[in-house]
């Protein structure tokens, strides 16, 4: 398992350490001690939520706790695999096969969980989700430069608000977000992205200080964290980070080959293609994914600390930077990749594509052009949670490698 | 003498060649079975013993294919992209300028576009499935009772080839029965196979944009039925590597001896 192996390598830098023991205790020991601790004696509620469109600020601000539900897991999507169609995508496959049988009790403290309507496989998962749980539809548009998408994403948040309002509310004493808790709430967030921005940056450097497998679990534990928790754990590792480089220990060379992983989201424990990469002699600098740049990035800017200016705020936050294919036109995604691209000094991109997830393959061929031109090799690999594959995809993988290694060779002679 | 060896460990076959500078000196193909490790160890010594040769003489040893990372006799390993790409120096027919291989294995097919200094451009794999693989046709044979020897020249004299539309090797399996059952000629159904595994690996090919000239490697090119398959699907002119099955096993070996330059 990922997990040990991660236990097992020394060179681990001390702060990773928090971010493997959240995920060792939501699926491996299944604690929720954690959880019940923070529900505490007022019995705060804990939201689900399954798409990075969601606003977890407006959680905070209720007094609740988020949790982001999207789990990697095998043994979840197989279970999943009987009560949805065969070729949907194995997010939802994992999402319905944990809230059906419950094999990790997150799932079941949840009082209610919010679906966007990102893609087909999304809006159908609300449906089959209410079977077990209490379910809110967040309907994200799919075209962003509208007055009317606006209004309506707005709309919907202010919905939204008032479910969570709903919920958390004690009887008779109506307990709504109110301005300060939502000005906090935005704060508490907008630092947790300043310091994954940090990591992000840190990453920029020559020789990598950390591991893409390792940088992407810390971010990925966010998932199951507390935001000011987490924050404060990575602002710790960050430190340890920077020093790291100061002092010149890097985890690899500069020569290693640089990889970008972009699509479908690497969603913790299904570690397949990151751990495959980096075995083969290769370092993940960066990743454009909703498990990791896209969910951490842009922080929200407000003017005004009015309820409605915050909203406002929020809605742009989760809508104008969000680059999910499940927008058209995305040209956007376009131009960050080529940003990233520049700004990591990319040698290859690997192109994660999920099986049934129609819209990144979709994207593929645009990425392709357009790395074409910039002379980055793109390696689409299309795979599922199922480690079936892992001796194919490695032979693929390790290709790749050479390839940009006979690629950065040369240039080097000339 | 300097000697180096090359093992292709691959999910069917393990296939062992022992290279010097200029020529193949000897070479071994046998069933991989179930323990690869010692397998590939027992070919190495008996290879060695063939051509009398001590373990010193062999200078370096790189192996590739499925089994590649289990080999611990080797120095390196590669991955069969590139052992396949290099393999092609030695392998190619004299006169022929290759720049795109077919390699068709037994878990997986392979296009690989080469430049002129036989290094990877691009390369594209067939998904996990057995579809347009070696097994495919091997699966196929033994519904059709034919030894996998005889069905390239059974399916050249077919009359009217039957269209297999699958390329899934189990669907492909009850198309064929389905065939059968409607009481189409053995031969028929057998060039079918062919022409659905040329159609599936060129459209491969093309996704892979692939260049002339074209060299198609691995056990299954020695099935004339299927190169000419291929010819018919590209409408254009395929070499066969001289041993074909070796190309993996020379190609590590050269890079073991470092003899890309030397062609």
């Amino acid at each position: 398992m990922m997990l040990a192996e991660l236990d097992n390598n020394s060179n681990l830098p001390a702060g990773i350490y928090y971010f493997i023991n959240i995920m060792r205790d939501a699926f491996v020991k299944n604690q929720v001690r954690r959880y019940r601790q923070l529900q505490g004696r007022d019995n705060r509620k804990i939201i689900g939520t399954y798409c990075i469109t969601v606003p977890e600020e407006l959680i905070y601000a209720a007094g609740a706790i988020p949790v982001r539900l999207c789990g990697g897991s095998y043994e979840a999507s197989c279970i999943g695999d009987e009560l949805v169609p065969r070729d949907t995508c194995p997010v939802v496959k994992a999402s319905v096969g944990f809230t059906s049988l419950n094999p990790i009790s997150l799932y079941q403290m949840c009082d209610a969980v919010i679906v966007s309507t990102t893609c087909d496989a999304k809006r159908k998962l609300g449906e089959e989700l209410s079977n077990y749980t209490e379910v809110w539809m967040l309907e994200v548009p799919h075209i962003k430069d509208t007055d009317g998408s606006r209004r309506q994403w707005i709309q919907q948040l202010y919905t939204l608000k008032k479910n969570i309002e709903k919920l958390t509310g004690r009887k008779f004493i109506g307990r709504r977000i109110r301005r300060k808790a939502l000005e906090d709430s935005i704060g508490i967030i907008n630092r947790a992205r300043y310091q994954a921005r940090r990591l992000y940056e840190i990453r920029k450097s020559p020789a990598p200080v950390i591991l893409g497998r390792e940088a992407m679990l810390a971010i990925n534990a966010y998932s199951y964290d507390i935001a000011f928790e987490w924050t404060r754990a990575m602002s710790e590792l960050n430190d340890e980070l920077e020093a790291l480089y100061h002092k010149g220990q890097f985890v690899c060379s500069e020569y290693t080959p640089r990889i970008l992983i972009a699509g479908s989201p690497m969603i913790f424990p299904n570690w397949k293609i990151p751990s495959l990469i980096e075995e083969m002699g290769a370092v993940i600098v960066t990743d454009e994914t909703c498990m990791g740049n896209r969910y951490l990035y842009d922080p929200i800017g407000t003017t005004e600390k009015s309820v409605k200016d915050m909203m406002v705020g929020i809605a742009a936050r989760y809508l104008m930077p969000c680059v999910c294919p499940s927008f058209t036109p995305n040209e956007d995604r376009l131009y960050r990749l080529l940003q990233m691209a520049e700004e990591f000094n990319i040698d290859g991109i690997i192109y994660h594509v999920l099986k049934g997830c129609v819209v990144y393959d979709f994207e593929l061929i645009r990425v392709e052009k357009i790395m074409k031109e910039k002379n980055i090799p793109v390696l689409r690999i299309e795979t599922d949670y199922n480690p079936e594959d892992i001796e194919q995809l490695r032979t693929r993988i390790e290709a790749f490698i050479e390839i940009i290694n006979s690629k950065k060779r040369k240039m080097k002679e000339a | 003498m300097k000697c180096y060896a090359g093992i292709d460990a691959g999910s069917t076959y393990i296939k062992v060649a022992v290279i010097n500078d200029s020529t193949l000196m000897g070479y071994k193909i046998a069933p991989t079975g179930i323990d690869c490790r010692k397998k590939s160890r027992e070919m190495f010594d008996e290879l060695l013993s063939d051509l009398s040769l001590s373990p010193s003489d062999i200078i370096a040893i790189t192996s590739t294919g499925y089994g590649r990372r289990l080999i611990d006799i080797s120095n390196e390993t590669v991955s069969e992209i590139m052992a396949h790409a290099i393999g092609a120096i030695w392998t190619a027919p004299e006169g022929s300028k290759i720049r795109t291989i077919i390699d068709i294995g037994g878990q997986d097919s392979k296009v690989i576009v080469i430049d002129e200094k036989w290094e990877t451009k691009n390369f594209i794999m067939n998904d996990k499935c057995a579809a347009g693989t070696g097994r495919f046709i091997e699966v196929l044979s033994r519904v059709l009772e034919v030894n996998v020897e005889q069905i390239g020249p059974f399916s050249l004299q077919a009359k009217t080839p039957c269209q297999i539309n699958s390329t899934c090797a189990v669907f492909a399996e009850s198309e064929v029965i389905s065939l059968l059952a409607r009481g189409k000629d053995r031969k028929d159904i057998i060039a079918g196979i062919h022409r659905s595994l040329a159609k599936r690996i060129s459209g491969m090919a093309r996704k892979a944009s692939f260049e002339p000239d074209l060299l198609l490697t691995g056990g299954v090119a020695l099935n004339p039925g299927l190169v000419a398959a291929f010819e018919d699907e590209l409408m254009m002119d395929i070499y066969v590597a001289r041993k074909p099955q070796l190309n993996g096993a020379i190609g590590a070996a050269i890079i073991a001896g470092n003899l890309r330059g030397k062609s």
